[in-house]
């Protein structure tokens, strides 16, 4: 077989890619440029200019940040302490720690609302031993999404992180020992950077994955609308498709920013990641 | 003036010893090497004195301060690994610098020391590369750099050439001997290699099982070796149990059997307490016996068994009444198979080992 058709064998993803992906993106992108009087982005300055839905992108975009930072600091130890462990240990800690993404978001949204509504378990305890006097009200607000996001997307970082740590030599840390470097500075100035590329994919799917997620923020945010949430409501409670194309395109928007982003900061922690 | 000690070591992994009872004295500005097969302890022996692993027992006396508590990074001795262990995501520069920015020095200072070091490494104008996009023996010229940029008070290689193919080992370890005296800079080697060891040492312990069987120059351990073990590691492929050894005229007589022998008691050779004659194929002289040949003194009797052809040489096994000797010998026409030949043993190269 000459070299041009092995090409062909990329076609059917190729195909797929661009009829159920890329077009329905221009398509949906198009739509919100155009009216019955032509092209106009009328339609992006409305919302720019509306207070409600700035609140809501950058409410948004908190949770999504809160959410990734929280992630990377509690799954860092973890996957540190994983990565050392033996083969056997290690796979099954690595089972225990996808097991969140097994249960179905509903279930697991459900069952903090249960710890953390304004009757729930931890209320009834810290009121119960009397650290509290009034049940504190976490539940419906930006902090109980966070809680629930943090909650599913903690196993990606640490699986991301134990992949790249599993990759340092040894001996690389004995080294930086035996040159003067004390168990935080190597664990500073050898391990982070090195888990550099690590760091970045686990944060863009955490962070992609918070500000798209939906079932979590609906059942945990009560009226506290995020952008996905927004976006249902205007197409399937208000029929208004028009601006819910325009809420697409800008999530999509800004996921590429946010990425291109990282990636710029990424290069500049570790040139050769 | 000895510049440390190692007192009475014990190292176990999972209840087993690697190292008991294990003494070494090591002096100011000599490079010692541990040489012996895997398994042997040297590594070990390596990594204790480094700090990277901590003993059981015993003391590790250095400059006569106690060290054996004191931790990796405050021990200011240079490790250089097998596989470099550089830093993949700093340049060369950084590399280099990484002990002495740990150290606080000023940034004036370090840039001259590091372009110092990797002047004596050869290594000029590499700083702004990455190790990756180096070679295998510039990439242990940086590792060595950086050990020594820190001006270490002990230098330690594990196996530092043992990634790097045979001709490159050869010039590197010429370079590691030029840097070490050039600085005086007291180094414990580590390798398997034999003739790696002999080549850069001012001395030379052959380890086995947990011990050091014989600490020594490396002449002297290449002529004299001390024990069976150690004779048989550089190459002493016969030994002959002999049943009494005595002492006569300084000579000394040995008896096998039927058969006595004389060697010369030189006198570099302490050793008499052994009775385990060794020789190695290359000393041994072997020629074709003709049926009214008498046996020559230190001479035997045998037919020959096998016959390799070595290239230089004709290695035979002979079989013989006390066993089996190799013998190396250049001749235009080799012996065959099943020849009766007569084996000797020349006065000076057969040795008494433990």
């Amino acid at each position: 077989m000459s070299k041009k058709y092995i090409y062909l064998l990329l076609l059917p993803g190729v195909l797929f890619l661009t009829i159920f992906m890329l077009v329905p993106i221009f398509m949906t992108m198009g739509t919100t440029f155009f009216r019955e009087d032509g092209f106009t982005v009328e339609g992006y300055l409305q919302f720019f200019k509306d207070p409600y839905f700035m609140g809501i992108l950058f409410t948004t975009l908190r949770v999504s940040v809160i959410t990734t930072i929280i992630s990377i600091f509690l799954g860092f130890p973890v996957a540190y302490f994983v990565s050392k462990m033996g083969p056997r240990k290690k796979a099954f800690l690595l089972l225990l720690t996808i097991f969140p993404l097994l249960t179905s978001p509903v279930v697991r949204s459900f069952s903090w609302m249960i710890i953390i509504g304004k009757n729930g378990v931890l209320n009834n305890i810290l009121t119960g031993i009397g650290l509290i006097e009034e049940p504190l009200s976490i539940l419906y607000t930006p902090t109980a999404i966070i809680i629930g996001l943090v909650h599913l997307f903690l196993p990606l970082i640490i699986i991301t992180l134990v992949g790249v740590m599993e990759n340092i030599e040894p001996d690389l840390l004995t080294a930086a020992e035996s040159l003067g470097a004390s168990k935080l500075g190597v664990f500073a100035k050898v391990v982070v950077p090195l888990c550099v590329p690590g760091l970045v994919i686990g944060s863009i799917l955490v962070f992609v994955g918070s500000f798209t997620a939906y079932t979590t923020p609906a059942l945990l945010g009560g009226k506290q609308r995020v952008i996905s949430t927004f976006l249902y409501q205007n197409a399937i409670t208000l029929n208004d498709w028009q601006v819910a194309s325009i809420v697409a395109v800008i999530m999509i928007v800004v996921t590429v920013l946010v990425i291109s982003l990282m990636n710029v900061l990424a290069k500049k922690l570790n040139p050769r990641g | 003036m000895s510049l440390f000690t190692l007192e009475n070591i014990a190292v176990s992994y999972n209840k087993q010893h690697v190292l008991k009872d294990f003494n070494l004295e090591i002096e100011k500005g000599k490079l010692v090497s541990l040489l012996g097969p895997s398994g042997c302890g040297k590594t070990t022996t390596l990594r204790l004195i480094a700090g990277f692993l901590q003993s059981d027992e015993g003391k590790f006396l250095f400059q006569e301060k106690d060290y054996t508590k004191v931790p990796v990074n405050k021990r200011n001795f240079g490790f250089v690994f097998q596989n470099y262990a550089l830093f993949p995501h700093l340049t060369i520069f950084d590399n280099v610098a990484f002990g002495l920015k740990l150290r606080k020095v000023g940034k004036a200072e370090i840039e001259k020391r590091v372009m110092n070091v990797l002047d004596i490494v050869n290594l000029q104008g590499f700083e702004k590369r990455y190790p990756k996009e180096l070679s295998g023996g510039q990439k242990q010229r940086v590792a060595i750099a950086r050990a020594l940029v820190i001006e270490p008070d002990l230098l330690l290689f594990d196996e530092p050439l043992s990634n790097l193919d045979a001709n490159l080992r050869e010039s590197m370890r010429v370079e590691i001997r030029r840097i070490q005296q050039e600085l005086g800079i007291t180094t414990v080697y580590v390798s398997h290699d034999q003739e790696e060891c002999f080549s850069i040492s001012d001395q030379v312990a052959i380890m086995n099982k947990g011990v050091i069987e014989q600490l020594s120059d490396p002449a002297t351990i290449y002529k004299y070796p001390s024990t069976k073990f150690v004779a048989d590691f550089i190459g002493f492929k016969n030994f002959i149990d002999f049943d009494t050894v005595a002492e006569r005229e300084g000579q000394i007589e040995l008896k096998k059997g039927d058969y006595t022998f004389v060697i010369q008691k030189d006198g570099e050779m302490k050793n008499i307490s052994g009775k385990t004659g060794a020789i190695r194929p290359d000393n041994l002289q072997i020629r074709a016996k003709s049926a009214a040949d008498p046996l020559p003194p230190n001479g035997l009797f045998g037919q020959v068994n096998v016959t390799t052809f070595l290239g230089r040489s004709y290695q035979y096994v002979v079989e013989t009444a006390i066993g089996n000797f190799v013998v190396n010998q250049e001749m235009a026409q080799p012996l065959s198979m099943g020849q009766e030949v007569i084996l000797e043993f020349p006065k000076d190269e057969m040795v008494l080992v433990d």
